[in-house]
């Protein structure tokens, strides 16, 4: 059974097609919900008690939620409507007075140069059109002495693994950009006017049932998922630590960069 | 339908909008409390704001020359 398809199929009519049905599924996520990474976040925002802080692409939430007792201030900023909507709905229900909600692009943001000391993205820059924009506007929004952490997977550097993981991203998710490596993001960031200061690399297993259930993927890309990981070579098998019920391991990075 | 209007004479915190601009000419905005709309009177447009939610997306922007009711969102 395929989902009815979107009235007009611009990118970011097929991410809202994508993401709103799912926004409930996003907020529960385990794999959304903690993490290492998270927990590096939060570090980070602790040394900086009053800042205002963008959570670019907010998704279900859980940067804002980790943060928000940290610092002054959070905009918890997404595409998605039916995202937002819980979002406001549980920043409410957990009592986070200084948390707002804001929609809108990445590549188009509607804040003042300089309004932020601390932009955080996790799990979102994979879905962003055009990221050089997008970061170009981070850059604006953010005070010199601001701070910027890209949190996403990553690309392998090789480009056997790179393309195995952009066609299982792209089949799960037809709204899938994306991944960038790590020497890209470096590239990137240096070209919007940031100074990439630090790399924290980890890995994360996917348990594939979850994973395909999550995003309520069609039937027949699920096959077609389960198919290339049967076929591929040892060599991609080995780098994504395929098991034999599909779930696997991918790469993530939490990427920091200072303004010029 | 309600959840697509923009809800006139919700309450919005000023502090909220202080760092608020246009996305499109970084301009400021105004706030008009009975049409429930942030203002970009350099780009003409008039973003709502839904369940509390300014949209700041050019797109569901409405022309500031065209009718608030009718012309509040584009066809669907």
């Amino acid at each position: 059974m395929s989902l009815p398809a979107p009235d007009a199929n611009n990118h970011e009519t097929v991410v809202e097609h994508q993401f709103g049905p799912r926004a409930a599924a996003y907020l529960t996520s385990a794999v959304h919900a903690q993490g290492e990474d998270l927990n590096q976040l939060v570090a980070i925002a602790r040394t900086r008690p009053a800042a205002r802080l963008l959570d670019l692409g907010c998704g279900g939430g859980h940067v804002g939620f980790s943060v928000a007792p940290h610092v002054a201030e959070v905009v918890a900023y997404d595409l998605s409507a039916a995202m937002l909507d819980q979002v406001a709905q549980a920043a409410r229900q957990r009592g986070l007075g200084n948390l707002t909600t804001r929609r809108g692009a990445a590549e188009q943001l509607p804040f003042e140069d300089q309004s932020f000391d601390l932009v955080f993205s996790r799990y979102s820059a994979h879905h962003w059109q055009d990221v050089p924009a997008a970061l170009r506007e981070a850059r604006r929004v953010l005070r010199p002495t601001g701070r910027l952490v890209i949190d996403d997977v990553v690309a392998p550097e090789r480009p056997l693994l790179d393309t195995h993981l952009q066609a299982f991203e792209l089949l799960r998710d037809p709204s899938h950009v994306r991944n960038y490596s790590v020497s890209q993001w470096q590239a990137l960031l240096s070209t919007a006017g940031f100074e990439p200061d630090g790399v924290m690399r980890r890995r994360l297993f996917l348990d594939f049932a979850s994973w395909v259930e999550r995003m309520q993927t069609a039937a027949v890309h699920v096959a077609a998922i389960r198919s290339l990981q049967i076929e591929v070579s040892a060599e991609v098998k080995a780098h994504f630590d395929i098991q034999a019920d599909g779930s696997f391991t991918i790469d993530t990075a939490v990427v920091e960069a200072s303004p010029h | 339908m309600t959840d697509t209007k923009s809800d006139p004479g919700s309450n919005v915190d000023p502090k909220l909008l202080e760092i608020l601009v246009c996305p499109l000419t970084k301009g400021p905005l105004r706030y008009d409390p009975a049409a429930g709309e942030l203002i970009s009177d350099r780009a003409g447009l008039a973003y709502p704001i839904r369940d509390g939610i300014p949209i700041m997306l050019v797109d569901e922007a409405r022309p500031l020359d065209s009718d608030p009711i009718t012309d509040a969102l584009p066809p669907r």
